[in-house]
């Protein structure tokens, strides 16, 4: 029987699966959604948007938003080096980007820790309701993410590699739906108000 | 395609501090510049990470034609 090859060029297979994609596409339309409210909201009261958003610490924001771009970059190389065979290395590169993933995570717990201290929990005003709504629906992407991760460092790490190439791309395009989520959050929640 | 990942990188991070440095500058078009880098990180990772660049036309246009919109949007409001 002949192994069926997947065309990137047709509308069926973008890189990571047709149904992956259409995840990606309904996760970006519901944080849009949740983001244009937001900012309909700030146009009622600014002068609050403004004093709470500089309640936020933006160094955080942009030290957070590095590390996912890092581990999406890892991510990235990893996949190329599965295509490639080198199975090894695409092991090194899938650790570093669950590291990318794990440092994000603690810093956004020390940020969370901040807020609550200081009693800016999600009741506190309007934005912080969105701000905390937002990051932690966002926090659980990412925590799937790790999973999902975790279980690809698994398969890839048994001998024969027991993970097909589809399903490797199918985990990466999920993993980078968490930087494309966090690249619509950081702007509008940390710098614009 | 190991330098493209790598170049897409730098100017990931690059366009991260310009984001970080505008938000702090007190420049006129600051939310205008912001929006467009974010445009811009976005398109980086989908198309150069994610490799939609190798995907058929609809799910190029489809991606590009919500985050133009997204962002207008969020402009105009």
């Amino acid at each position: 029987m002949e192994t069926p090859t997947i065309d990137p060029k047709s509308i069926y297979y973008p890189p990571g699966g047709i149904l992956m994609w259409i995840i990606i596409f309904l996760e970006l339309v519901t944080f849009g959604i949740a983001l244009i409210f937001m900012v309909v909201s700030a146009r009622e009261e600014p002068e609050m948007f403004h004093d709470s958003r500089m309640l936020l610490n933006s160094t955080y924001g942009a030290i957070n938003t590095v590390f996912l771009l890092t581990s999406g970059f890892f991510m990235a190389r990893t996949v190329q080096l599965f295509k490639e065979g080198n199975i090894l290395r695409a092991s090194v590169f899938l650790r570093l980007t669950m590291l990318g993933g794990l440092l994000f995570l603690a810093l956004k717990g020390f940020e969370y820790n901040d807020k609550l201290e200081a009693g800016l929990g999600l009741s506190y005003n309007t934005f912080f309701t969105y701000y905390w709504m937002l990051t932690l629906f966002h926090m659980v992407h990412v925590i799937v993410g790790l999973i999902i991760l975790w279980t690809v460092q698994r398969s890839i790490s048994k001998v024969p590699v027991n993970l097909k190439l589809e399903d490797m791309e199918a985990s990466a395009a999920f993993w980078h739906m968490c930087d494309l989520i966090w690249l619509l959050l950081f702007p509008i929640l940390y710098l614009i108000f | 395609m190991k330098s493209t990942f790598l170049t897409t990188w730098i100017f990931l991070m690059l366009f991260t501090l310009v984001t970080a440095f505008m938000a702090n500058s007190g420049f006129e078009y600051a939310a205008l510049a912001i929006l467009g880098l974010a445009l811009l990180k976005c398109i980086g990772v989908a198309f150069y990470f994610m490799e939609l660049k190798k995907a058929n036309p609809f799910w190029k246009v489809s991606l590009l034609s919500f985050l133009i919109i997204f962002f207008t949007i969020i402009l105009l409001v």
